[in-house]
């Protein structure tokens, strides 16, 4: 049996019995009851709406969020890559600078600020769109993790023998042809790895939003926890930790096996 | 749009700010200390592969990195605060909740990113060559002397660039206690909004000091690393 298996096997029963003896723990006698409760509450976490009639926030605004997010910083985060590896060097220190500091921030302060900085409603050819607070959070999520993965993009890109760089140039390439048919085809799948922790960090990050007003998990909680008494939020924040876990778990080790597999680059 | 920071002339709004910073620096030094613990005793399980230690701290490590560290405080918060245990303090015979939201911040930051830290000491050990591990062996060193005075100073050598990117998460991280009414910068910083409603310069100048600490780790644990290096082992850094 190999170590990712095993890792695997002893999480997925070991952390659910971990959790439900704190669970245990908390409640004594009452465990029962509040686990009926917790069931009882599952579609408003999950969805947002007691009944699964709409999708309006909860555990699944999350996941939406954290997805969105990813997108937007893959592609934010490739452009910045490619300015690391600029020619010129003003472009190569101005993305250097950009990313350290989207790097260095915090995501909580990047997700205040978003909330602030960005305007109520823009116009778009004159249609005025209101920027919600779902917008905001997916902004302000995908600034630091698209500094994230410039640095993983610069250190695939690295990770690439230059020879490869030589021998494409003296076949009369351009340089971002190279990038594109050349290095880049090689660079990729070291990248996967480092990729997929980025977005299991991304994905724990959405917790934060919280802060912008999102209707994500934690505020789907708050909602409960205000009706149902304040000595059930252990219960609650128990429960909330478990789905977390269910999501980002198999990511986790999906990449290490990749990891083992493939490689992955070293930043 | 024009930015106004004429609130930082006020000495209350300073006097706040730099508390706010000192608490924050505190938070994470305590929480680097109790990271380091953690990490250090962790990887020892995982290492010397102790029998039943070994399990709980792979389903340990795996529930705490796996799962957001808001809602870790959040739950130590709630739940330890309802065990409500109180400690007198000696000075002014004050009684005083043995976990208040301090605590609790520095209790999550060391358990999440001491989870992260198992890992990172694991695979610094690892890289250890073996023919310097045989040789401490047959110099009469034990298992555990080996440990002690060959695997572990190397290893925390070698896991330095890793333990970087770790300790700057957890200082980001600590951000988080201004939601557990902990006076950091970021509590610091809400207040001066609600007074000022200068909200934007405020959040400029917390987002600006964050990234000047953090990068100022970051130079630090380079010096650090540089300083300590053993040459021969791990990568030359220039």
């Amino acid at each position: 049996m190999n170590s990712e298996l095993r890792t695997f096997l002893l999480g997925i029963v070991g952390v659910p019995l971990c959790l439900l003896g704190l669970f245990a723990a908390v409640y004594g006698d009452n465990t029962g009851a509040m686990l009926g409760l917790m069931a009882e509450r599952t579609p408003t976490l999950l969805t947002g709406s007691p009944d699964i009639t709409s999708l309006d926030g909860g555990f699944l605004a999350n996941i939406a969020m954290s997805i969105i997010a990813m997108a937007i910083a893959a592609v934010g985060g490739v452009i910045l890559g490619v300015g690391l590896i600029a020619e010129f060097s003003i472009v190569r220190h101005v993305s250097d600078v950009v990313m350290n500091v989207l790097r260095n921030s915090p995501w909580l302060v990047v997700l205040y600020a978003m909330l602030y900085l960005l305007p109520f409603e823009v116009e778009i050819f004159g249609v005025y769109v209101t920027i919600s607070p779902f917008i905001k959070s997916v902004i302000g999520l995908s600034l630091p993790v698209a500094a994230n993965i410039a640095e993983i993009f610069r250190g695939g890109i690295q990770a690439i023998p230059s020879a490869q760089w030589e021998s494409a140039r003296s076949l009369g390439y351009r340089r971002l042809q190279i990038l594109r048919h050349i290095i880049l085809p090689q660079a990729l799948p070291l990248m996967i790895p480092n990729l997929m922790t980025i977005y299991a960090m991304l994905f724990i990050g959405t917790s934060l939003v919280v802060v912008t007003g999102a209707s994500d998990i934690l505020s789907a909680a708050k909602v409960i926890i205000a009706t149902t008494g304040s000595e059930t939020a252990s219960g609650f924040y128990i429960y909330i930790l478990f789905l977390f876990f269910l999501f980002a778990f198999p990511i986790a080790i999906l990449t290490r096996c990749l990891e083992r597999r493939i490689g992955s680059v070293s930043l | 749009m024009t930015l106004d920071f004429s609130w930082l002339g006020d000495p209350l709004y300073q006097q706040w700010l730099i508390t706010g910073i000192g608490t924050t620096l505190l938070m994470s030094l305590l929480g680097i200390l109790l990271m380091l613990a953690i990490g250090i005793v962790g990887a020892l399980f995982l290492h010397f592969r102790i029998p039943v230690l070994e399990t709980i701290t792979t389903v340990l490590v795996e529930l705490f990195r796996n799962t957001p560290p808001l809602v870790q405080l959040f739950f130590l918060y709630f739940m330890l605060s309802s065990v409500g245990l109180s400690l007198t303090d000696p000075v002014t015979g004050r009684t005083v909740p043995l976990f208040s939201g301090f605590t609790c911040a520095v209790l999550s930051l060391g358990l999440y990113n001491g989870a992260l830290a198992v890992e990172i000491i694991r695979s610094g050990l690892i890289g250890v060559p073996s023919q310097t591990v045989e040789g401490a062996r047959s110099l009469g060193y034990t298992r555990f002397q080996t440990f002690r005075h060959v695997e572990l100073p190397i290893g925390l050598r070698l896991c330095m660039p890793a333990m970087t990117n770790n300790v700057v998460s957890l200082i980001k991280t600590s951000s988080q206690a201004a939601l557990v009414a902990v006076a950091d910068i970021m509590y610091g910083a809400t207040q001066i909004m609600v007074e000022t409603f200068r909200n934007m310069e405020v959040m400029l100048l917390i987002w600006a000091l964050y990234v000047v600490i953090a990068s100022l780790v970051v130079v630090l644990m380079r010096r650090l690393t540089s300083m300590i290096r053993i040459p021969g082992y791990g990568v030359d850094q220039a």
